[in-house]
């Protein structure tokens, strides 16, 4: 997986289970989300395959790749709302390009879904008006409009304030408690990968490969690589070095 | 794999049968039968049987929500039965009350409104404009005094961008001109015999009129665009309060080094828009009996310095009135993309008018001296 002849990461294998939240991480420039846009499609991987439901992403002609990008929603790291539309409209969006749904029906539905990401007072507040936290979330609301199994978040908390993280964070647990969503979360917020994570798979940019998976909190107390350590303790280069010398 | 059955709700007298999956993709026909299973049965109590119900998504949600949100007499209420534990928690947990009142998108501004703010916004317009001005003449002045300060590279580089990339098209337009003209008066002066003088028509309309003109609307098009559209990015992206906040000024930053690539690419590209339309008049004439050699002479006649001179000051002209304008409607361009298009867009236009409009100045005052 790469650009052109640069290769950011090579010999990745890991699934992700039904119902479960596995954290991507790494470093910045790891490659997390330019491995979130090979699983989404977005992208092709230089080599490999992203199979899900054991169905083949990457090999998929047109139409039975759209299927199953269906069972997809993804929050972008900016949230990506069109700045034409309300907060509603734009969670409305995709009922109105793929359903036949009638439009007090579908208003209902996309109030509803702005009501589980505690959004519900901001509908019909401009993008423009919205502070980070709204957009992602009004970003996962857009994501879930369609009924997709499985949610990929990028960077779902980087930027946000604590408590603003933390409600998100919140949001995330309940829409699996509730809906069994299955959920990929890209991100490096070390407060959000232990409040939510199942597991967690972790990139480094230098050896190009998962140097680590499994839980959080195992990771962080048992790993033996000190890249791995490192991360999870939050330690500058130097002192790392210090401490080894 | 899952199989997925197709939904259905059937009305049977006042029972909605709910059953297969759910989910946005399949649920426009079930609401829509289901609600009209509630219309036609307005007084009487409506059971939804969901004990065959595999699956819902937020949108079969939605659906169990607005069915049992539906205010009936009293009696004719609706009864959701053998709905699973956790997704009849899910729709209890929604409030009815909540969604009483229709999603209205705000309102748009009516005709007044309309009026009043373009006013605004033109009287705003001005203001910055002539702020504009004063920073660019000041930021000019700084320059005279002190040429090292300005960006010679970034000159380079835009004027590469601006000039020499734009070379093939302004010479497949300025040759298409020469060889319509040409050929659009030669087939009238013909009929006249006057068909030598069409040489002068072709020599005096490029060198004074066409070059600069359609060069200049080429340009604004293509590179007044083009920086509105990049200050407007850096804009967006906070570039341009960096600069602010490192002590520099934006327009002696980033508007200056386009100016100047502007006003001495406009001019260097009207030449070459001159010399291709008046082969291109060559050519045509070559079919209506004149050789090159007579149209060289009959050129030489027609046209002189001046012709050439002044062409190249209306170019000049137009070159740093694009410039500026797409430095200014950059710097202010609004939050988001949208606002960058509408800077690119509203470059464009003013720039086009305000060069026929200039171009039609300096045929008065032209005509007034006898230049």
């Amino acid at each position: 997986m790469g650009y052109g002849q640069r290769v950011l990461l090579e010999g990745a294998s890991f699934d992700v289970q039904r119902g479960e939240i596995l954290v991507i991480l790494g470093g910045s420039g790891s490659g997390k989300s330019t491995l979130m846009k090979n699983m989404i499609g977005l992208y092709r991987p230089q080599a490999g395959d992203v199979l899900i439901d054991g169905q083949s992403l990457v090999t998929a002609r047109a139409e039975a790749r759209a299927l199953l990008q269906r069972k997809l929603g993804v929050m972008y790291q900016s949230g990506a709302l069109f700045g034409s539309l309300t907060t509603l409209e734009n969670v409305r969006f995709p009922l109105d390009e793929f359903t036949d749904i009638a439009l007090p029906q579908k208003n209902l539905t996309a109030r509803m879904l702005l009501r589980q990401v505690e959004m519900g007072h901001a509908e019909a507040l401009m993008p423009a008006e919205l502070s980070g936290g709204m957009l992602k979330r009004a970003g996962i609301a857009r994501a879930m409009a369609l009924g997709a199994d499985i949610l990929m978040l990028d960077e779902p908390s980087a930027g946000l304030d604590p408590i603003t993280a933390a409600n998100l964070d919140r949001t995330i647990l309940l829409l699996r408690a509730n809906l069994g969503f299955t959920f990929v979360v890209v991100t490096h917020e070390l407060t959000s990968i232990f409040t939510i994570a199942d597991r967690a798979i972790m990139l480094d940019p230098r050896s190009r490969r998962i140097i680590a998976e499994g839980k959080p909190a195992e990771l962080r107390d048992n790993s033996s690589d000190q890249r791995v350590r490192q991360f999870f303790n939050r330690q500058p280069d130097a002192i790392v070095q210090k401490v080894e010398a | 794999m899952t199989t997925v059955r197709r939904a259905a709700a059937v009305a049977e007298a006042a029972t909605i049968i709910l059953e297969g999956r759910i989910t946005a993709y399949t649920a426009a026909p079930i609401w829509r039968a289901a609600l009209e299973t509630l219309q036609r049965n307005p007084n009487h109590p409506i059971r939804v049987d969901a004990a065959r119900l595999e699956y819902v998504d937020d949108t079969g949600i939605a659906l169990l929500f607005d069915l049992k949100r539906r205010e009936r007499q009293q009696g004719a209420e609706v009864r959701i039965e053998n709905l699973a534990p956790n997704l009849a928690a899910l729709v209890e947990g929604y409030n009815p009350s909540d969604f009483a009142q229709a999603y209205q998108r705000p309102p748009s501004a009516g005709i007044a409104e309309h009026i009043g703010r373009a006013t605004a916004q033109m009287i705003a317009d001005t203001k910055d404009i002539i702020a504009f001005l004063g920073e660019c003449t000041a930021a000019i002045g700084h320059t005279v005094r002190r040429p090292r300060s300005i960006r010679w590279r970034e000159v380079v580089a835009v004027a590469t961008e601006a000039g020499a990339n734009a070379v093939p098209i302004v010479l497949l337009i300025g040759f298409l001109m020469g060889v319509i003209i040409a050929f659009q008066t030669a087939l009238v002066a013909q009929k006249f015999g006057a068909v030598l003088f069409v040489v002068n028509g072709v020599g005096i309309a490029m060198l004074r009129e066409l070059g600069p003109l359609m060069t200049a609307i080429v340009f604004a098009g293509r590179t007044g665009a083009a920086f509105a559209a990049q200050i407007g990015t850096q804009k967006v992206n906070e570039e341009v309060n960096a600069i602010v906040t490192f002590g520099l000024d934006p327009v002696r930053f980033l508007v200056l080094p386009r100016l100047l690539a502007a006003a001495v690419a406009l001019p260097l590209l009207a030449v070459l828009a001159d010399m291709i339309g008046v082969f291109g008049g060559a050519l045509v004439m070559l079919s209506f009996g004149v050789s090159f050699l007579q149209y060289y002479h009959q050129l030489l006649t027609a046209v002189g310095a001046s012709d050439f001179i002044l062409g190249l000051v209306k170019a000049t002209v137009f070159g740093l009135l694009i410039g500026g304008i797409g430095c200014q409607r950059g710097l202010g361009t609004g939050a988001g993309a949208a606002a960058v298009g509408r800077s690119a867009t509203s470059t464009v236009v003013t720039s086009i008018v305000w060069v026929v409009v200039l171009d039609g100045l300096f045929a008065v005052l032209i005509s007034r001296w006898n230049f």
